[in-house]
């Protein structure tokens, strides 16, 4: 049910409502909403974001891998991790004596996933589980890597996601959390609000025949807590040595941060 | 845009597509599975880290990434010691000059060269494959016969002005040579001609 438009409605101001994108929502229509989007956009994923980031976001991903300490026999949960750009990388290198976890709270986005990986030759250590990420099914202590790309400002609780991938991590482990953040350049933001609210919803109207999922997305990446709110949000749930990394004038952080 | 991974990404394509071309590629690689090289050119801003499995993955070492554990192996060189590599018997020379440190297992280190070095790739194969075979052999004899009168061309040339230099008196250059020069420039523009032709034709097609 939408009740409000106001872009600064956070899901802090009230218990029962969240924002989804500039809209207020009941908090539990949330996540089916999000689900309908990416339900609907899973098909077109893969061009869609190589169209609107123009390829870039391959190298964001491969900065997050290089970040992520990876090494053969480590144990890998890509959280949020759609079609598995991610999981494809961390599979090669983690080897047969390592594993990855592809999850997702959408079958879609899974089914997407699993075939793009066969068609690669990525099989054999990689598990496909529909999850949604503040309720990870997983033991405490299980993971050497957690990288959730592109997904935490869907989900609609950040806080009980966060401390539940502090859950699974093995200590010593460290999450990464790729995002879409806050350009640090007055310029270089303007420009790049007129690109995602006024080009980005035509092109997923061009090519997905999808605007408003596009608006969406558009919508959430503003909503999105900033660079220090969200290192700050780490922290709070336990995190240590969190660090930040603007990529691409501050369009995208790469956060880390350590269990010990 | 993180520069270091735009050119990992594009190395690591590279390498890739040519091991694919050579069908031998694979069973080496097989022998390097699950380990993983670190490359330090000096002269290079970001080492590079290389991990083998069926293809190569190429990352770039980062200082966030780096408490990860050892590589299985790591040279660190010059630039201009890359080329002395091949040769494997000046390698223990190369470490005592500090011209190359090598950390961790040689095997590793070997295998990749020797991967590389002993790419066998039949690339008038691979033209047949988007083309004709005819085609393909007859453009790679044109490429060939252009590369062998290239040759012939400057090695000519280069006797005739070593002769002429070092020959006391004058460094005229009599009709003959002067005849024949022009004759060689006119053999060499037209099989350049026909090799650009072929390409164009081929380009074309591809394109269609
Ligand atoms: C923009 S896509 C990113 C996919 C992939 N990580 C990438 O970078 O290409 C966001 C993904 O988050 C997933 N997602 C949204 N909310 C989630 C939640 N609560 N738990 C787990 N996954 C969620 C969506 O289904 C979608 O696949």
């Amino acid at each position: 049910m939408i009740v409000s438009n106001n872009p600064q409605a956070t899901e802090q101001n009230n218990q029962e409502q969240t924002h989804f994108g500039f809209k207020t929502v009941d908090k539990t229509q949330k996540v089916n909403m999000v689900k309908d989007v990416f339900q609907s956009v899973a098909a077109k994923y893969d061009i869609m974001n190589d169209l609107m980031s123009m390829g870039i976001h391959r190298l964001w991903k491969r900065y997050t891998i290089d970040c992520s300490g990876v090494r053969a026999g480590h144990k890998v949960l890509d959280l949020a991790g759609g079609t598995g750009d991610l999981t494809a990388k961390f599979s090669r290198i983690v080897g047969e004596s390592g594993q990855v976890v592809l999850a997702d709270i959408n079958d879609a986005m899974l089914k997407v996933g699993r075939d793009k990986l066969r068609d690669l030759g990525v099989v054999g250590n990689v598990d496909y589980v529909q999850a949604n990420a503040e309720e990870l099914p997983f033991p405490d202590n299980t993971f050497d890597i957690i990288t959730i790309a592109f997904g935490l400002r869907n989900v609609t609780d950040k806080d009980k996601a966060l401390a539940s991938m502090y859950r699974v991590l093995k200590p010593g482990g460290r999450l990464l959390v790729l995002e879409f953040s806050k350009p640090t350049n007055e310029l270089l933001n303007k420009a790049y609000d007129a690109y995602s609210f006024h080009l980005l919803p035509k092109i997923g109207q061009l090519v997905a025949n999808d605007a408003d999922s596009y608006q969406y997305l558009a919508e959430s990446i503003r909503m999105h807590p900033e660079q220090e709110v969200l290192k700050s949000m780490m922290e709070a749930v336990g995190f240590e040595q969190t660090t930040y990394q603007n990529l691409t004038g501050g369009i995208v952080a790469l956060h880390r941060g350590f269990k010990f | 845009m993180p520069f270091a991974q735009l050119v990992s990404s594009g190395l690591e394509r590279a390498l890739n597509k040519l091991l694919q071309l050579d069908p031998d590629s694979a069973a080496k690689l097989r022998k390097l599975k699950g380990r993983n090289l670190q490359v330090r050119v000096r002269e290079l801003p970001w080492p590079l880290i290389f991990h083998f499995s069926d293809e190569i993955s190429l990352g770039v070492v980062v200082s966030e990434g780096s408490e990860s554990a050892r590589p299985d192996c790591l040279i660190e060189l010059n630039l201009e010691t890359l080329p002395l590599l091949q040769d494997s018997s000046q390698l223990s020379a190369l470490i005592q000059q500090q011209k190359l440190i090598l950390i961790g297992d040689i095997y590793v280190a070997q295998s990749f060269s020797n991967l590389i070095k002993e790419l066998d790739i039949d690339w008038e194969e691979q033209l047949a494959k988007v083309t004709n075979d005819v085609f393909a052999h007859q453009t790679f004899h044109s490429a060939k016969s252009v590369m062998l009168q290239s040759q012939d061309f400057i090695q000519q040339s280069r006797e005739i002005w070593a002769e002429r230099l070092t020959k006391e008196g004058a460094v005229g250059i009599n009709q003959q040579t002067l005849d024949q020069f022009s004759e060689d420039v006119v053999k060499l523009r037209s099989a350049t001609d026909r090799l650009a032709a072929r390409l164009a034709i081929l380009e074309k097609a591809h394109k269609a």
